[in-house]
């Protein structure tokens, strides 16, 4: 079903931009935040300034004791600034376990509603290959789980048309007849492929159905293998 | 000749302190920095007439950099003799630099 898997990666791309234009507005907000923090707190400096500022303003203040109590006031101011980087420290480290964290979670988020429009798109198109797998020793072709026992012929036809498939190849029915026989394509007609094709079908058809939709209990009978809640008659 | 003599002593006598007088006295405010040191000093310039602030500073500022204050402001400059309070608030660094 091409429609739908183009939707499919369509809603990963819009999510995959989503997620990029939101992991940079997080980074650019607390970076912006990390910038101020560091820029404007005042640094060890500012409180000597403004102690020199008042002494040199102030003509008066120029007794021993006053002039003493100007520096203890611009010491502890100092004390108090080195407090200030090291909390300073502290809260830029936890800034950044915080973008992190809500990087992560936006992640996560678009993750989740991703998922959960591809578990839609897959709960509508019924089967989504994820996997073939074709052996020819056993005359097995492996989709997804599901194991399905085929014929010689019919591996063969699976075989050559996977194989057109990985080249981005379509095949005509006297291609298909062509490449199986080893005949020249001009001798071969193309209702031989066609004929190859149409058991292919039914041999894996059969099968899928089987095990997707009327399966076979062994010495009870048939049932239907879907939710019962599902279905309507009209 | 002894007359002359104690004249000229008299007369020495006499202009020493004239011209520890005609000194300008500078009141100015200095800093160190790291820890923050902070001083309040008078220091004499030579002359009789006293400088402009900013000349003032400008001879001021080298002396103290020297010792390793930076100067912050001239406060006043005057030949007068400093009062008793200037001489106590300026401590140690009356006449310092």
């Amino acid at each position: 079903m091409p429609v739908s898997s183009t939707s499919a990666s369509d809603a990963r791309r819009t999510g995959s931009r989503l997620v990029s234009i939101g992991i940079a507005a997080i980074v650019a907000l607390l970076a912006v935040a990390g910038a101020v923090l560091m820029l404007t707190l005042p640094d060890a400096n500012a409180f000597n300034a403004r102690v020199e500022r008042i002494f040199v303003e102030n003509d008066n203040l120029t007794a021993q004791t006053e002039v003493k109590l100007l520096e203890i006031l611009a010491q502890s101011g100092t004390a108090f600034s080195d407090t200030l980087a090291s909390y300073r420290t502290v809260i830029f480290v936890l800034l950044v376990f915080a973008t992190a964290l809500l990087v992560a979670a936006l992640v996560f988020l678009v993750m989740l509603v991703t998922l959960n429009r591809r578990m839609a798109q897959i709960e509508r198109s019924g089967i989504q290959v994820n996997s073939l797998i074709i052996s020819r020793e056993e005359n097995m072709a492996y989709l997804n789980t599901m194991g399905f026992k085929l014929t010689e012929a019919m591996i063969e036809t699976l075989a050559v048309l996977a194989e057109a498939r990985m080249d981005d190849d379509i095949l005509s029915g006297a291609q298909i007849e062509a490449m199986i026989s080893g005949r020249d394509e001009t001798d071969c007609e193309e209702a031989a492929g066609a004929t190859r094709i149409k058991r292919l079908r039914d041999g894996l058809g059969n099968q899928m159905v089987s095990e997707m939709l009327i399966k076979n209990i062994a010495r009870r009978g048939y049932m239907l293998a879907i939710d019962k809640d599902v279905i309507e008659v009209v | 000749m002894t007359q002359l003599l104690t004249a000229l002593t008299l007369t020495l006598a006499l202009a020493l302190p004239a011209a520890s007088e005609a000194a300008c006295f500078v009141e100015y405010k200095a800093k160190r920095d790291e820890p923050l040191k902070l001083q309040y000093g008078v220091a004499a310039l030579p002359g009789a007439v006293c400088p402009s602030r900013d000349s003032a500073a400008a001879q001021l500022g080298p002396r103290l950099d020297r010792a390793g204050w930076t100067l912050l402001t001239v406060q006043s400059l005057s030949t007068a003799e400093p009062t008793a309070k200037m001489k106590a608030n300026a401590g140690e660094f009356y006449l310092r630099f």
